[in-house]
């Protein structure tokens, strides 16, 4: 009785494959929307960000007022959260022109402040507990850090040690491999699940580019927008998939 | 708590370690001071030739025209940003700020042919500098 209550009271998703799928795949199809909105189609970076902004905001609210997981809208914030995110760190880094080291050690600091006061108020950090605005609230925000965190760390990878994103997606997937496995050795299950989630924002960034970068330099080259139908398409599939599973009955 | 603690430390280590699977050959090297050594950005000639049509236009006072074939090496150069940073940062930084001077330049409200000139100008040696020929 309580688990199932729980989970019809739970505003996010359970953590499967699926959800990590999605995790990983949305970020790059965010990334690559923003960017042809900015470059591509010509709005600019300013324009691109204030209108993203506003969707976000407005995503949000339709999220959080909701009483239960709607699967299409959660993963929809999701994705408007990532570009947000992303477009804070890059702004922060292009125009301001704040060191990568700086926003990196700033993203996580602000992460750690947002778990300590969740945890002081809430009195826990399980994300399967997600039943309360305040909760969700704090989920959020969490959530913003780790793409900004996420965005900030991966760039300065490229950029202080010269990674590219073939060696990115080895080193990124491996540490969350090497995360799984201190996990099932007794690692905190809440500290595993965050720090895969901040890992896969890099993860996301580097599969995309290895698969749409030019043979030249080392991709696929399949295109920014071959890779981001494909992606598109599977994460439409899971999504689907996932809303029909929560509109069955319990 | 002292467990999870020591989990912790022992999976940063695990995780720092993985750093060690990096070779030696993606770390970073001193670059060299001098212009005359190419820079590991690589061939950047596809995107030379696309600045030099765009200075061909200005120089001919069409920057209508410059504007227009600009979009071009803006849109590539931001698609191969993924693949051309990691291999020299510091010298993709330059070169595209070089051509963020040239965009603002044909782009401002009342471009000038003078502006432009000196902006692609600027542009064209940055490019040939990378290349190792100055």
């Amino acid at each position: 009785m309580t688990t199932t209550c729980r989970e019809v009271f739970n505003k996010v998703p359970q953590i499967t494959l699926g959800f990590w799928v999605i995790k990983i795949l949305s970020t790059t199809v965010g990334e690559t929307v923003a960017d042809t909105l900015a470059v591509n189609i010509g709005f600019g970076t300013a324009i691109t960000g204030l209108a993203m902004g506003a969707l976000l905001v407005s995503a949000l609210f339709g999220q959080m007022r909701r009483r239960k997981y709607v699967p299409w809208l959660y993963w929809s914030t999701v994705v408007l959260v990532s570009i947000v995110g992303t477009q804070i760190t890059d702004a922060l880094t292009d125009r301001l022109g704040v060191s990568l080291y700086v926003s990196t050690a700033a993203f996580a600091a602000a992460l750690a402040g947002v778990f300590v006061v969740w945890r002081r108020r809430e009195g826990t950090l399980d994300v399967t507990a997600i039943d309360s605005t305040s909760r969700e609230a704090f989920y959020w925000a969490a959530i913003l850090c780790t793409f900004a965190l996420g965005t900030a760390a991966g760039d300065l990878a490229t950029e202080a040690v010269g990674m590219g994103f073939r060696w990115g997606v080895f080193v990124f997937a491996s540490a969350i491999v090497l995360d799984i496995v201190a996990w099932k050795a007794g690692l905190n299950p809440v500290a595993a699940f965050w720090f895969a989630y901040v890992l896969t924002r890099p993860l996301g960034a580097s599969l995309g580019d290895l698969l749409s970068q030019s043979k030249t330099y080392g991709g696929l080259g399949l295109g920014a927008l071959a890779t981001s139908a494909a992606f598109i398409a599977v994460i439409v599939g899971l999504v689907a998939q996932a809303q029909r599973r929560a509109t069955q009955p319990v | 708590m002292q467990k999870a603690l020591r989990s912790i430390a022992a999976s940063a280590f695990a995780i720092a370690s993985t750093g060690a699977f990096v070779p030696a050959s993606v770390a970073l090297l001193p670059q060299a001071a001098a212009a005359a050594t190419a820079s590991k950005l690589g061939d950047l000639s596809a995107f030379r030739t696309v600045a030099s049509d765009v200075s061909a236009l200005v120089d001919k006072g069409d920057l209508t025209g410059a504007r227009k074939r600009i979009k071009d090496l803006e849109t590539s150069w931001d698609e191969a940003e993924a693949g051309l940073k990691p291999r020299a940062a510091a010298d993709w930084h330059i070169v595209d700020k070089a051509i963020d001077h040239a965009l603002e330049d044909l782009r401002a409200s009342n471009p000038t042919v003078a502006q432009c000139k000196t902006s692609m100008g600027s542009l064209l040696r940055t490019m040939d500098q990378m290349s190792g020929k100055n």
